[in-house]
């Protein structure tokens, strides 16, 4: 099996007393000690303003996976509105808002693969969006 | 005032060639490149409930306004996972030393983040679990 290795640093100076955090996790399948074996790696191109279906459930054989999605705009004022459920031909029914990825911003997260992770861009002009799928 | 988050990818063996991804973002709020100035910190909290807890509790004054959330299951036990869930909608499970950093939209007052010790039971021990929020909502504890 595979070694995979996801590192998150946060260094903030909001507060008076600066914050750093630093921590580092191995990519295990599901509640064990072993690797993820598995990677996903896209680039997309979007021109619509529609809520489409980014990753679907069935691209992913396990119910435990890891999901990185970054949107590299160097614009700051577009951006992915990122949901979860199942995108309902074209129109944002039947998800939950997660947030939105503004040009710049990325998102780590684990995912249950019970639902879709879907997709709306800010603007119908092309917009990429990046994602790394680990299973 | 500024705040980073960086996330690192890496693994020499799950694809043919080694995978090394880097990624930094600079925390600002929605729409603009002025830093975001407002932080929980970071906080810590022991988890024993196999039902949902609210983490963060939503403010619907925040909808279309920045905030970012760290949370990570600092429990040694590999086995022992914290289900994530916002408005009945599971987004996923942190298992031991699994963090997760992801936009958070208060779309409304159900848009809580909430956790639960799924697999916990009075033998497995307490797990531990830290996070913090930034954001930009000037009126957020007004909700709290």
């Amino acid at each position: 099996m595979a070694t995979t290795n996801a590192t998150i640093d946060l260094a903030s100076d909001i507060t008076d007393s600066s914050l750093a955090v630093s921590n580092t996790t191995e990519l295990n399948t599901a509640g064990t000690s072993t690797g993820v074996n598995t990677m996903t790696s896209v680039t997309k191109v979007l021109s619509s303003t529609n809520q489409v279906d980014l990753i679907a459930t069935g691209s992913v054989s396990t119910t435990h996976a890891y999901v990185y999605i970054n949107n590299p705009s160097d614009d700051e004022t577009l951006y992915f509105n990122i949901t979860i459920g199942n995108a309902g031909g074209g129109s944002a029914t039947d998800t939950e808002e997660i947030g939105r990825l503004y040009g710049g911003d990325w998102m780590w997260f684990p995912w249950d693969v019970d639902d879709d992770i879907c997709i709306t861009p800010s603007t119908s002009d092309d917009m990429t969006v990046e994602y790394m799928v680990f299973s | 005032m500024a705040t980073t988050a960086t996330l690192t990818l890496a693994s020499t063996d799950i694809a043919g060639d080694p995978v090394n991804v880097s990624k930094v973002a600079t925390l600002t709020k929605a729409g603009s490149t002025n830093d975001l100035d407002q932080s929980s910190g970071l906080s810590r909290v022991h988890l024993r409930s196999t039902t949902n807890k609210v983490l963060l509790a939503a403010n619907a004054e925040g909808d279309n306004l920045a905030a970012k959330v760290y949370v990570i299951n600092k429990s040694d036990d590999a086995s022992l996972y914290v289900t994530i869930t916002i408005n009945a909608q599971t987004i996923g499970k942190l298992y031991g030393g699994d963090f997760m950093f992801m936009p958070w939209s208060q779309t409304d007052t159900s848009a809580s983040i909430e956790v639960a010790a799924t697999n916990w039971t009075s033998s497995t021990g307490d797990i531990p679990v830290e996070y913090a929020l930034f954001h930009e909502d000037t009126d957020f504890l007004t909700n709290a």
